[in-house]
């Protein structure tokens, strides 16, 4: 299976770039896009948190920058996982017609959510400076660990994807799911102290504190959780591949 | 390696009629493959129907082989499955090389990119790297001749340049074999012949070629060999003229039983004559539907006469695909034909020089009395007939000459 997807290298980046330069070729903001949703997002929550409606705990760094980085990183999951899911189905045209591995398409998907994660970096560092707040070094880690949550979407995808080619409410009810997912991570916030056992539970928020400790403290408040959602999403990777790989055979015929 | 480049065992391939039972069956399929067992996919569920059931023949490499039938036989399934886009459900496929398809010409063009950008995408979704593009980026071009629109979005491309570029992309992509599904006809005459030509060229250095097209001509001058496939039956396999020939003859019985239904469907108008057929013949009198150019050719009309007809008129027209080719019309030659009495009537038109250009042709037989458009009964492009190339010709047409030296 890695073979073939080596094999096949060239027309991941391919897809990737065309599906890139596509993308905003008749938009006046192109790229810039991407920034618009975390900019309203956090801009909601600080004035939402001002207002005293909702009460935001003390972060460690300035609430925007702490909000920008969670909702970035949700972000790789959450736009990753919309376009994972719908990949297929948008590429029925190529599967019927042509005969390739199809986990190309989500893999070119997955490089493009990474893609605008690496856009919204750049205002990340941008904050750093308006803020004035200067990261440990061990930033250069960081990309490292997001590695487990990128493989979590596109084991996800994988399956979803499948899904969604059989059924198309799968779309649908992944986007609905994925609103209030985000609402119960530690994204917008951190835990709050006196009732974190339901976060800890949710495995995706060690995947998205611990890359945003890395920036604050220099080090990863939870380790062993961090250890454990990483596994299980290595895991989640390798048996959906497994899956996929078993099951597209009959996705042509469904699309 | 082995002369064999395409092995169908046994294939079928079933497809469900209804969407909502088809979505049940795959998510069973896939939850069953998932759980590790194989569910028995030689039997048909309710709803389902196998759209190809036993296809089962063999190709050599170098071989071009044409599939024939009419729609909705399979032939594009099958292709399909040769292409190894869908798994067949019984049997086995073995394709050996690299396939190129044409089953739908420019699959992933992306139509706000520029043709420039797109031949780098189908041609890495059909197999090439990126350093072979390079290097045959001007040959495709030059062929696919679609000249300053190179660098504009593929959506403002017509139907027929797009058809281009996605085919010289395909052709030079050097497949080992080549699936090409019904898509010349898009492009402009000009183009079609360099397209055929093409096929030839690389056909001799080996790639096989497996041609589906309604074309017949096309598909009798390109191919050796044929499949005819009739609701995804292999009917018959062998000399593409002798498939072709049984393919007609099948669809004019089709064809006729229709006509029947229509007559019995106008029968509240009764008619003063009814046709029963049209045989067309060659000089020693056998039934056929593939003519040289310039050969004798006699055509016979059977009429069966239910009214006395003072002054009939008689009619066989020729169409192709731009209309009417030619009408042999006793009106419109002014034959005056001695009237009919009740009872059958045979007419006969011989034509001792058959001189139409090669191609695909439909026939229609008209009676009418008295005026040309005052009909009596027809059968509107009920007959088919194959002009091909006379012996000794070059072109379209053998036409006769006179030299002086």
């Amino acid at each position: 299976m890695f073979q073939e997807l080596f094999q096949f290298r060239e027309l991941i980046c391919r897809l990737f770039i065309r599906d890139f330069s596509a993308k905003y070729k008749q938009s006046l903001l192109g790229n810039l896009w991407s920034l618009v949703m975390p900019l309203a997002a956090i801009g909601t929550f600080v004035y939402l948190g001002r207002a005293g409606i909702i009460n935001i705990q003390q972060t460690q760094m300035p609430y925007p920058l702490y909000a920008l980085i969670g909702l970035s990183i949700w972000q790789i999951f959450a736009t990753g996982l919309n376009s994972g899911a719908n990949c297929l189905v948008g590429a029925g045209d190529l599967i019927t017609k042509v005969s390739f591995p199809r986990e190309v398409i989500i893999i070119a998907s997955m490089a493009q959510s990474v893609l605008e994660f690496l856009v919204k970096f750049v205002l990340i560092v941008a904050f750093f400076l308006i803020f004035r707040f200067c990261p440990s070094w061990k930033i250069i880690f960081f990309p490292l660990m997001l590695l487990p949550l990128m493989f979590l979407t596109v084991g996800l995808s994988l399956i979803l994807s499948l899904l969604n080619g059989v059924m198309r409410d799968t779309a649908n009810v992944v986007s609905l799911l994925l609103m209030f997912l985000m609402f119960l991570t530690p994204v917008l916030y951190p835990i709050p102290v006196n009732n974190h056992l339901f976060f800890e539970l949710n495995f995706l928020s060690p995947l998205i504190n611990a890359p945003r400790d890395l920036i604050a403290f220099g080090h990863i408040r939870q380790p062993v959780l961090f250890f454990i959602a990483s596994s299980l999403s290595i895991l989640v990777f390798l048996v959906s591949w497994r899956i996929f790989h078993l099951a597209e055979t009959k996705i042509p015929e469904r699309l | 390696m082995s002369d064999i480049a395409i092995r169908c065992e046994n294939t079928g391939k079933k497809f469900c009629k209804s969407l909502k039972k088809s979505v049940l069956y795959g998510g069973m399929d896939i939850l069953c493959s998932t759980l590790g067992v194989i569910p028995d996919s030689g039997i048909l569920r309710q709803d389902e129907f196998w759209a190809i059931e036993n296809a089962d023949f063999e190709i050599k490499r170098g071989e071009s082989f044409g599939i024939i039938g009419p729609n909705g036989s399979g032939k594009t399934t099958l292709l399909k499955l040769l292409n190894g886009i869908f798994m067949p459900d019984r049997g086995k496929v073995t394709v050996e090389g690299k396939v190129g398809a044409l089953i739908h010409v420019g699959a992933g063009f992306h139509p706000m990119l520029s043709g420039r950008e797109n031949i780098y995408i189908n041609g890495s979704i059909i197999g090439m790297s990126k350093r072979e593009i390079d290097r045959k980026f001007k040959i495709i071009v030059e062929f696919a001749d679609i000249g300053d629109f190179l660098d504009s979005p593929v959506k403002n491309y017509s139907s027929g340049m797009y058809v281009r570029l996605g085919f010289s992309i395909a052709v030079h992509s050097e497949p080992e074999v080549l699936l090409i599904d019904e898509i010349l006809a898009v492009g402009d005459k000009e183009f079609q012949i360099k397209c055929y030509q093409r096929m030839n060229e690389i056909r001799k250095k080996g790639t096989t070629i497996i041609l589906v097209s309604h074309n017949e001509y096309a598909v009798r001058e390109n191919t050796s060999r044929c499949l005819y496939l009739d609701h995804g039956k292999q009917r018959f396999i062998g000399p593409s003229e002798e498939a072709i020939s049984m393919y007609i003859k099948e669809a004019y019985e089709h064809r006729l039983e229709h006509e029947k239904d229509r007559s019995s469907f106008c029968a509240v108008k009764r008619k003063s004559a009814e046709i029963i057929g049209l045989k067309l013949l060659n000089n020693r009198g056998e039934q056929i539907n593939f003519i040289e150019t310039g050969a004798f050719l006699s055509m016979v009309i059977e009429l069966n006469v239910h009214e006395k007809i003072d002054k009939p008129i008689v009619g066989v027209n020729f169409y192709n695909g731009d209309g009417l080719v030619y009408a042999a019309n006793s009106y419109y030659e002014q034959v005056d034909i001695s009237p009919f009495s009740a009872g059958k009537q045979i007419i006969h038109i011989s034509i001792p020089q058959f001189h139409l250009p090669t191609g695909d042709y439909l026939c229609s037989v008209v009676v009418a009395q008295e005026q040309a458009t005052n009909l009596v009964d027809w059968h509107d492009m009920s007959y088919k007939l194959i002009v091909g190339r006379a012996p000794n010709a070059r072109g379209l047409l053998k036409l006769q000459t006179q030299w002086k030296f």
